[in-house]
């Protein structure tokens, strides 16, 4: 716990000014997103929760909120994975092994991993939800006996798009984790399922009141995976989600990821339904 | 054959940067000649190799062209798509060459009325076609609007293009940067100002000076066309008026405006 | 001693004192309109002015501050002030005073900032109290602002030949201890004081129809209401009511390098919920399209959202937004409307019943 407060002493003293982070892998995954892995300076661990994120600074370029997606049971070193969509993420796709980049945090809530322990887990990930999700699933790996069943269900428009292939066939291989795949159009070489993620959704048996579900991915599919979750009677406060917004500071002031009066810098990314059905009409990713 | 433009090139190599002009009255590229100490910093870390305004030498070998003006001719048309062929990097500097500026006039009028107002009897002899900002000809990787181009954001310009980053233009309107300069607003003296919907990035420097805004940077990407007509039409502006204001710099901008504005 | 008195003739006397021990910042006019600006003689300042364009937030909250300083390779990061100074806001209104309090409590939720805080801990404030409207755009009687309620060093009341400072920190103390022409108030002062306050009270009265706790249930109620709309129609997104409020903290965060392309500096830039891509992700998607939600975001961060979080409304009433809007988008008619359709009373369609553009009285 000691790197926990070298960081928030860090945080007090200046929490705009980011720490230096050494970039020791950096591999493309596919063909717009990469990889990451950063080791911070003094190699001290980020101590991160599954599901915060992190600004990243790259100087003359401001800063953006990435997702960290390696488990705090990983130590030394931390990953991102970045798509490749703007100034900030073009530039860091630039960067590789020995390049060195600025870092704040970690900030925000993430998954309520206290309160999933004993509980069955399931995941569904749709495109880049699955990087914020690989912390949580490489989190539930390293500690499997506190969980009851995980499902993962991950859903991407096509094959060449799925990211962290061997580490799925690697959760495959694995007896106590089920996961099932699916894309939106397949190639030759795809024997999995295609169709929406929703699909995925009504094959999984469960015991709804002993289940979390953790769905992240774009906006527009979190109300269809969301009422498809609300059809197996799970309740509304054991869905999780994690919300995608604009923000500056990670300190709840720019205000940029304001949610009407939440900052989802603060308070989130991570949500419940419960909560999102609390918002009167700012929030995209409530089902209708 | 494109000179490859790499920004993390080793010290010592510059860039060779060259100026062409078009339809316009060379100011915006005064303006680069009036960069002051900036301009010695600039000369330092690229090679200016063409710019009629301050050399006389005319190099043909470049990597970067900063183009001024509009395209107004055929002429016109094949040379800047030439310039576009040689240059790695092409930016547009001023009002001319990035949305058309006060040369859309001639837009409003028929081509071959225009043409006879101002060439008179003369008139076949010349080849005009409607005025256009560059990028509607050729690719434009860098925007640098005003009438004059802003010194400051020449030089911001200049890091980004060195640093091989694009350089994002503010989607607001020039009021945010006239607020901030705590000026009294020209409403407020009763003047109509185009601040409201037009691109900030030039830190409201006429307002600044005691002048108005009169759109020289183009519109903001979404320009609130209603609530602007209505404060324009409060303050006694005929609707003609108004047109005419708007179509000042931004006539040949074409639908963008049209849909925004008629 | 609570209350001093110091004549209006040894006002500049103090003045010069006062600008001997900090940089000082008063209101002075600019054209038709103030400003506060640096002053060193009473002669500048403008003791009845209405809202300068900018709220003094720009002292302690600046347009475009530095963040810290910063070098590529090698990698590496600095101060970019090493130390603040001290500075005196005089003559500052107490609707301003209630600005600087929300900032306060913005500023100081955990994680605290730093920058603010270190600017704030150098500032001194003397406030003024208003005696009378600056102008009809104001609302800070239905706020609670038109009266002194703390968060200042000392405040001046005029009582006609002499001003009334209140005390209320060592900070303000410190300011008048040991000066002869500073005096500790008699009881004519006092009663002055009183007549003063009482005479007020027939001059000030609420300027929204409603109890803020009434207006804090018709936010509530009123999220889809058409009124959004209007206002969105009306509005030209330029962000001067969000710039001019003393409560707006928005920022946005931007890196000025050196012409070594190897050197350069972070800085915060005040931005506004107005702006078009205010709340679009680097994916496209915009959380809040529309210039009829971007307004009523601004309403909900003084009327709804702070209340539900800090119990404060952050309106405090100056009347900024109001006077500094081109399309005439009141306030005071904004909330009225909502407080009409909440009671149901035929509405007041707002675009008609628009005032003239304010001058002072």
């Amino acid at each position: 716990m000691i790197d926990r407060e070298i960081l928030l002493e860090k945080m007090k003293t200046s929490p705009y000014k980011p720490m230096r982070g050494k970039i020791i892998e950096a591999r493309m995954l596919t063909d717009k997103e990469k990889f990451f892995r950063i080791q911070l300076e003094g190699k001290i661990n980020l101590g991160h929760e599954p599901g915060q994120f992190v600004m990243v600074s790259i100087f003359g370029y401001t800063e953006a909120p990435i997702s960290i997606c390696s488990s705090p049971t990983d130590k030394g070193f931390f990953d991102l994975t970045v798509r490749n969509v703007g100034v900030f993420t073009n530039k860091l796709h630039t960067l590789n092994k020995g390049d060195i980049v600025g870092i704040r945090g970690p900030f925000g809530r993430g998954f309520p991993i206290d309160h999933m322990f004993g509980y069955d887990i399931v995941i569904v990930a749709g495109g880049l939800g699955i990087v914020p999700l690989r912390s949580l699933i490489r989190y539930i790996t390293h500690n499997k006996n506190d969980f009851g069943n995980v499902w993962i269900l991950v859903g991407c428009k096509t094959p060449a798009e799925l990211l962290f292939k061997e580490e799925t066939e690697e959760w495959m291989e694995r007896s106590e984790i089920k996961i099932n795949c699916t894309v939106d159009r397949a190639d030759a070489d795809w024997h999995g399922n295609v169709g929406l993620i929703t699909t995925l959704i009504p094959g999984v048996d469960i015991n709804p009141a002993r289940t979390y579900a953790v769905v992240v991915g774009p906006p527009i599919m979190y109300r269809f995976v969301i009422a498809e979750i609300l059809k197996k009677q799970i309740p509304e406060y054991q869905i999780i989600v994690s919300l995608e917004r604009r923000m500056r500071c990670g300190l709840g002031k720019c205000g940029h990821c304001q949610i009407e009066g939440v900052y989802v810098c603060q308070s989130g990314p991570v949500f419940n339904y419960a909560q999102l059905k609390d918002f009167k009409g700012e929030c995209h990713e409530k089902a209708v | 054959m494109k000179k490859q433009f790499n920004p993390e090139r080793s010290r010592g190599a510059k860039p060779k940067v060259a100026f062409f002009d078009f339809t316009d009255c060379e100011g915006c590229q005064l303006q680069f000649a009036n960069m002051g100490q900036a301009l010695l910093e600039v000369a330092g870390l690229v090679d200016i190799v063409n710019f009629r305004e301050i050399m006389s030498e005319e190099g043909q070998d470049y990597e970067i062209a900063f183009i001024e003006g509009s395209i107004t001719t055929d002429k016109d048309v094949t040379r800047v798509k030439k310039i576009r062929e040689k240059a790695n990097v092409l930016v547009a500097l001023g009002a001319c060459a990035t949305i058309g500026g006060v040369n859309g006039i001639k837009n409003r009028a028929p081509l071959e009325l225009a043409k006879e107002r101002v060439y008179g009897k003369k008139s076949d002899t010349i080849n005009t076609i409607n005025t256009m900002p560059v990028h509607k000809v050729v690719k434009v990787d860098y925007f640098i609007h005003g009438c004059p181009a802003y010194i400051p954001e020449i030089i911001t310009v200049i890091k980004c293009l060195l640093m091989g980053r694009p350089y994002v233009l503010p989607n607001y309107a020039v009021c945010t940067e006239c607020k901030m300069n705590e000026n009294v607003c020209r409403y407020e003296k009763d003047q109509e100002c185009l601040g409201p919907v037009t691109r900030a990035g030039c830190n409201s420097w006429c307002v600044n000076n005691g002048n108005r805004c009169y759109g020289c940077r183009g519109l903001v990407d979404n320009p609130a066309a209603d609530g602007q007509k209505d404060i324009l039409l409060k303050y006694g502006l005929k609707l003609e008026e108004i047109l005419q204001h708007f179509t000042l710099y931004n006539d040949s901008m074409g639908e963008k405006y049209d849909q925004a504005f008629k | 001693m609570k209350y001093a008195s110091i004549k209006k003739e040894d006002l500049n006397i103090w003045l010069e004192y006062l600008s001997g021990r900090a940089r000082l910042y008063a209101p002075r006019k600019k054209e038709n309109l103030f400003v506060f600006r640096p002053v060193k003689d009473i002669s500048e300042i403008a003791l009845k002015y209405i809202p300068t364009i900018l709220p003094p937030k720009k002292y302690y909250f600046p347009q475009k501050e530095k963040l810290f300083k910063f070098k590529i390779r090698p990698f590496k990061t600095a101060k970019a002030i090493k130390e603040f100074e001290d500075f005196i806001l005089f003559a500052v209104h107490t609707c301003d005073i209630a600005g600087i309090q929300c900032l306060d409590v913005i500023f100081r939720e955990s994680p605290e900032d730093p920058n603010y805080l270190n600017r704030k801990e150098k500032m001194i404030i003397i406030g003024i109290e208003c005696l009378e409207y600056c102008d009809k755009h104001a609302n800070c009687t239905s706020m609670g602002n038109h009266v002194p309620r703390g968060g200042y060093d000392l405040m001046l009341v005029d009582i006609g030949e002499k001003f009334i400072l209140h005390i209320n920190s060592e900070k303000g103390e410190k300011l008048i201890r040991g000066l002869t022409y500073i005096k500790e108030a008699n009881d004519a002062d006092m009663l002055s004081l009183e007549r003063v306050r009482e005479a007020k009270k027939k001059i000030f009265k609420e300027e929204l129809n409603g109890s803020l706790a009434k207006i804090y249930e018709t936010f509530d109620r009123h999220f889809a209401s058409p009124i959004w709309q209007d206002v969105g129609r009306r509005c030209v997104a330029c962000g001067n009511c969000t710039s001019v409020c003393p409560t707006c903290y928005c920022f946005d965060t931007s890196d000025e390098m050196k012409l070594s392309l190897n050197e350069g500096m972070r800085y915060r830039i005040w931005n506004s919920c107005q702006m078009e891509d205010y709340a679009k992700v680097a994916g496209g998607e915009d959380f809040r399209k529309g210039r009829d939600s971007r307004q009523r975001h601004r309403y909900y961060r003084k009327f709804k959202y702070p209340v539900d979080k800090f119990n404060r409304y952050f309106c405090t009433g100056c009347g900024r937004c109001t006077r500094t809007c081109m399309a005439e988008i009141s306030l005071i008619e904004t909330v009225n409307s909502l407080l009409a359709a909440e009671s149901g009373t035929p509405e007041r369609p707002s675009a008609s019943g628009v005032a003239e553009r304010g001058e002072a009285k």
